[in-house]
């Protein structure tokens, strides 16, 4: 019997997968069968608790496989978003005096380390805390990471890494002020505000679009006219915020002493290291691909992988086409080919790429860069008009692009591309409970599965969002810097701008070349001992003592 | 044939056998399931390896970025005369303790041999019999773990460079750079974090514990920092203050470092670097409490840091009046280097007690060091060895049961030492004490005799000139810095207003 079957079982079997196995697991089951009627031996005989077991093993070590995976994609991911202050702090102090640059470096560190305290006590509570009344407006749960292990984090349940993750961005968010209010900025003010943004206003914003809570995110559970914004790592969550958060902070302490001369016209004042500038982009270009692609927050399937993967071509090619935009603009005015100008250019494109690289053709990733660059260009020249001083440009940059990149979404956002990343579950009837809302610049199927002009919705909820940010941030950095000028505390005295920050608030300077006299081991008067060369005022500055 | 459905060919055996149809049907379905799940189980298996070399691999890779972040971080705190002599030992040390690692390092950690013991690793120098001798779970895989760990030994070597900066014999510190990563490093690592060392929480189940507890040194505050801040503090006792530094009354003269940018580009990118050291230390990462727990160390390690930072900020501030920036960057490091011990362990708010009086002790051992007349440039010792051992202890005081059993694969409900604030009892706490106490011993006694020895053979520092002129020009021939403006001679440069 045994050896019959077991022949008759494997040459039925020849070729398939297992097949030796699988007949004699056959054969030796219908062996045992032969004691018992069938329907019995499957009940009773064939293991099925063993089985149930082995594939319960499998489950929960395929669970730990993908926890593994995600947490390394954020731990990863948020690490390189971490690095851009790195980029920050080395693009702002070079694109500044040398005498104003420990000011600066020092703020950018103390972004990281305020943003942090206040993340881990309010901030993360705010924005992505869901207590027993969940509200649209704000998160109400795990102050100070409290009952964390039983609350949804965002991309899971008790997930320490989201923390981190999205402590990355805040930080981001808080830091990129600095730029715009450089030189002139009172230190005690700074302070404020850092920790004002980090555990307030920020975290709001990111509450509105990221909580599943929030009402403004196109991913909330129910967006606001049932579409909602595409923001996917915050070309206006984190780029309008800070950006405007700065332009309203330079444009309240006024410009630097001698940027504009008695008859309004600008005075050039230039960075004191073209190097530093340089390696701040390069510093944030590698940061961003922490920034959009790892924003996906999860990466266990198919479809997730390849949404990471287009994220990180379009951030690319927008960064490119920014780049070149900036350049060759530099270059038909100035005819020169500039350097800052170029920098500038390649932020301005990761800026706007970065509310919609995992919904767009990359195609439309070049498109929205070059547009990017010009609209930068623009900006900057109408702030000279106005004599608003923002020595970063941080004001047309982050804001500027920012908004410009919310905007774009509403228009090239692919239908296919939303639904690969954007999973709505079905209502109890089986209806979608939401559509997916699309590009105004295609065509999409609609509800009823048929191929339709774009109705326009997402467009309008890209531009509710942009409306909305500018008066969240408008309506809460208005009145805490008003409050600080009332008081006197918002600029530093003219003196001490004339002496640089360094000197008068941070006992020294950046660069020690030539105090120290002797520090190369040559003459002090020879060439070469010059650090830097800005290190003492500029004598092209002009100061304005009236 | 080999592209039909394995479950219709076994039906249509089976029906061939006289079964009925649906019988068969389900009969053959649950065995080519089981037949499936085993080809799920080997590929799932594969995943995991690939995932764990790809955390491996990334994260030794941040760990290595600190590289950078020692050499502008040095480079920016030392006066630029110095500046290439000091880049060049922070290179140097990569590539000697890879070749030192390499020989002898990796196998006296953690080479398994014929006798194994708790003092020394005895088997894979140069890498010999990798496939029999690695770890027993994987052998013949994970080479990433040399890369991984050659990456912490490369930190510990670099640690001292900053201590004895700008004027210790170049030959002197590449024979110490040899020693430390072949030798001093690789025995304590072998204690407390190889399977067989005597000192190590994690030291195989068979084997009995130091106080049924061992130490708990996650990341390496007691076996990376201590090791290298202490070898650091023996170096720059040894060699004596820079020329200068104190003045003929005993009174501090101030060396400002040349470059602030460079120390904050160094503070990040070592802060960078720090998500690779701890989160990293996990080791594996294919299980959810892993998961949980290089996320956790993610959390504790940047709220430490941020503690740390302003903790330092503020302390200057109040003796100051100024806000200054290398203190708020020594801040941040010295946060990291107290929470790394125990990153796995604490709870966030404990991070920030960390931190915050890791700044404290490190002010209060500088201000120490400059009343005994010890001159450490970068404050290694202080940073780097006090706050290690602080960290070390901290994790005796603090350590949570619930996050040593996802950390360590322990079961909660047998005996778990744990932190003296929880229910412990104090073992752990007696533990660390005892590692801090073996460490500083192991590391200071071999050190003070290695650079005894150099000195005595007047090996250990340049001589007066030298140190006057700056290494760059008397030893590495020129300077850090050779700027030309295109302007020509400088009087031209200063009619043009430059």
């Amino acid at each position: 019997m045994s050896e019959a079957c077991l022949a008759a079982a494997k040459s039925a079997l020849v070729g398939v997968a297992n097949g030796d196995n699988l007949a004699s697991a056959i054969c030796a089951a219908m062996e045992a069968a032969v004691a018992v009627p069938v329907a019995r031996h499957l009940e009773e005989t064939v293991d099925l608790t063993a089985l149930q077991e082995t594939v319960d093993t499998l489950g929960t070590n395929l669970q730990g496989t993908m926890d593994g995976l995600n947490t390394l994609l954020l731990l990863y991911g948020g690490a390189l978003v971490f690095l851009m202050h790195g980029g920050f702090a080395m693009l702002e102090a070079g694109a500044i005096r040398s005498k104003n640059a420990m000011n600066i470096l020092l703020q950018t560190i103390m972004d990281a380390a305020c943003s942090a305290l206040m993340w881990y006590f309010v901030g993360f509570a705010f924005a992505f805390g869901i207590g027993d009344k969940p509200n649209k407006f704000i998160g109400n749960a795990m102050f100070a990471l409290k009952d964390i292990d039983t609350h949804n984090t965002g991309s899971g349940t008790g997930k320490w890494i989201d923390w981190f993750f999205q402590w990355a961005f805040a930080a981001t968010a808080v830091t990129i002020p600095a730029g715009a209010v450089a030189e002139r900025f009172n230190f005690n003010a700074y302070l404020g505000y850092s920790m004002f943004i980090g555990g307030w206003v920020y975290p709001v914003i990111a509450h509105w679009v990221w909580c599943i809570e929030g009402w403004l995110g196109y991913g909330v559970l129910e967006p606001f006219i049932k579409a909602g914004m595409i923001d996917f790592a915050g070309s206006g969550v984190i780029h309008m915020t800070g950006g405007l958060a700065g332009l309203i902070g330079a444009i309240m302490v006024g410009p630097r002493l001698g940027r504009f001369d008695a008859d309004g016209k600008p005075v050039d004042m230039p960075g004191h290291s073209a190097i530093l500038v340089v390696l701040g982009t390069v510093l944030l270009w590698f940061g961003w691909y922490g920034f959009n692609p790892a924003s996906v927050l999860l990466i266990n399937s198919s479809a997730y992988a390849i949404v990471c993967g287009r994220a990180a071509v379009c951030t690319t090619l927008a960064g490119a086409a920014g780049g070149v935009a900036c350049l060759v603009y530099g270059f038909a005015r100035h005819r020169g080919w500039d350097l800052v100008g170029l920098c500038n250019g390649i932020l301005c494109g990761f800026v706007a790429v970065t509310a919609c690289p995992h919904v767009i053709y990359p195609w439309a990733a070049i498109i929205c860069g070059l547009v990017a660059g010009l609209w930068f260009e623009f900006l900057c020249w109408l702030l000279l008009k106005l004599k608003i001083d923002d020595p970063l440009s941080a004001g047309p940059m982050h804001f500027g692009c920012g908004m410009w990149g919310v905007f774009f979404t509403g228009l090239f956002a692919r239908q296919q591309y939303i639904m690969e990343y954007y999973v709505h579950a079905p209502s109890a009837n089986g209806d979608l409970s939401k559509p997916y809302p699309w590009g105004a610049f295609y065509k999409g199927y609609n509800a009823d599965g048929e191929l339709v002009a774009s109705d326009g919705k997402l467009l309008a909820s890209q531009i509710v969002g942009i409306l909305v940010i500018i008066g969240w941030v408008g309506g809460m950095m208005v009145p805490f810097f008003g409050i600080f000028k009332f008081f006197g505390a918002l600029r530093i005295p003219p003196e001490e701008e004339e002496m640089g920050l360094d000197r008068s608030k941070h006992g020294g300077s950046a660069y020690n070349g030539h105090a120290a006299g002797n520090v190369h081991g040559l003459s002090p008067n020879a060439p070469g001992t010059d650090v830097m060369r800005n290190s003492s005022p500029s004598a092209k500055v002009i100061p304005v003592t009236a | 044939m080999a592209d039909e459905d394995p479950v219709a060919a076994c039906v249509s055996a089976l029906v061939a056998a006289s079964i009925t149809e649906q019988q068969a049907t389900a009969l053959c379905g649950q065995f080519a399931y089981s037949a499936d799940t085993a080809g799920f189980a080997d590929s799932l298996m594969q995943t995991n390896q690939g995932l764990n070399t790809l955390y491996l691999l990334s994260t030794g890779a941040l760990v290595f970025v600190m590289h950078a972040g020692f050499a502008m971080l040095c480079a920016g705190a030392i006066r630029s005369k110095n500046t290439m002599n000091i880049l060049l030992q922070t290179v140097m040390d990569a590539a000697v303790s890879a070749i030192a690692f390499y020989i002898l390092g990796y196998g006296f950690a953690y080479g398994i041999g014929n006798n194994p013991n708790g003092f020394i690793g005895d088997a894979l120098f140069g890498l010999a019999r990798w496939t029999s001798h690695s770890s027993s779970n994987d052998a013949g895989a994970n080479w990433q773990a040399w890369f991984f760990q050659w990456a912490f030994a490369a930190t510990a070597t670099t640690i001292p460079a900053g201590a004895v900066a700008e004027r210790l014999n170049f030959n002197a510190y590449l024979i110490y750079s040899f020693f430390i990563s072949a030798f001093v490093y690789p025995v304590v690592v072998h204690w407390v974090w190889a399977a067989e060392g005597w000192l190590g929480y994690a030291r195989l189940a068979s084997y009995s514990h130091l106080f049924r507890s061992g130490m708990i040194d996650f990341a390496g505050s007691g076996v990376v920092h201590m090791t290298g801040g202490f070898a650091g503090l023996a170096g720059c006792i040894m060699v004596g203050p820079r020329m200068g530094r104190f003045d003929s009354n005993g009174q501090p003269v101030e060396m400002p470092g040349h470059s602030a940018t460079l120390v904050v580009l160094g503070t990040v990118l070592l802060w960078f670097g720090w998500y690779g050291f701890n989160p990293g230390s996990q080791l594996i990462i294919n299980y959810t409490a892993s998961a949980a727990v290089a996320g956790r160390a993610a959390v504790t390690t940047t709220l430490a840091g941020a503690a740390g930072c302003l903790s330092c900020l503020l302390t200057a501030f109040l003796r100051h009046k100024a806000w200054d920036l290398v203190s708020g960057c020594n801040g941040a490091l010295v946060g990291f280097v107290s929470i790394t011990a125990s990153a796995n362990v604490v709870e966030p708010w404990a991070a920030l007690i960390a931190g915050l009086v890791g700044g404290w002790i490190f002010d209060a051992v500088c201000m120490l060091f400059l009343k005994l007349r010890i001159d450490d440039p970068l404050s290694a010792a202080p940073m780097h060895g006090f706050c290690g051992a602080w960290g070390v202890f901290f994790a005796g005081l603090l350590a949570k049961k619930q996050y040593i059993c996802e950390s360590y694969g322990r079961d909660c409900d047998g005996y778990v030492a744990d932190g003296l604030f929880y229910v412990g009892d104090g073992r752990l706490l007696a533990s660390q004490v005892i590692g801090i106490i073996s460490i500083f011993a192991w590391v200071f006694g071999l050190m003070i005799i290695l650079f005894g020895g150099l000195k005595a053979i007047n090996l250990l520092r340049i001589s007066a000139e030298e140190e006057q002129a700056g290494l760059d020009v008397s030893k590495h021939g020129g300077s850090a810095y050779n700027y030309d403006h295109g302007l020509g001679k400088p009087e031209k440069a200063q009619a043009l207003g430059l």
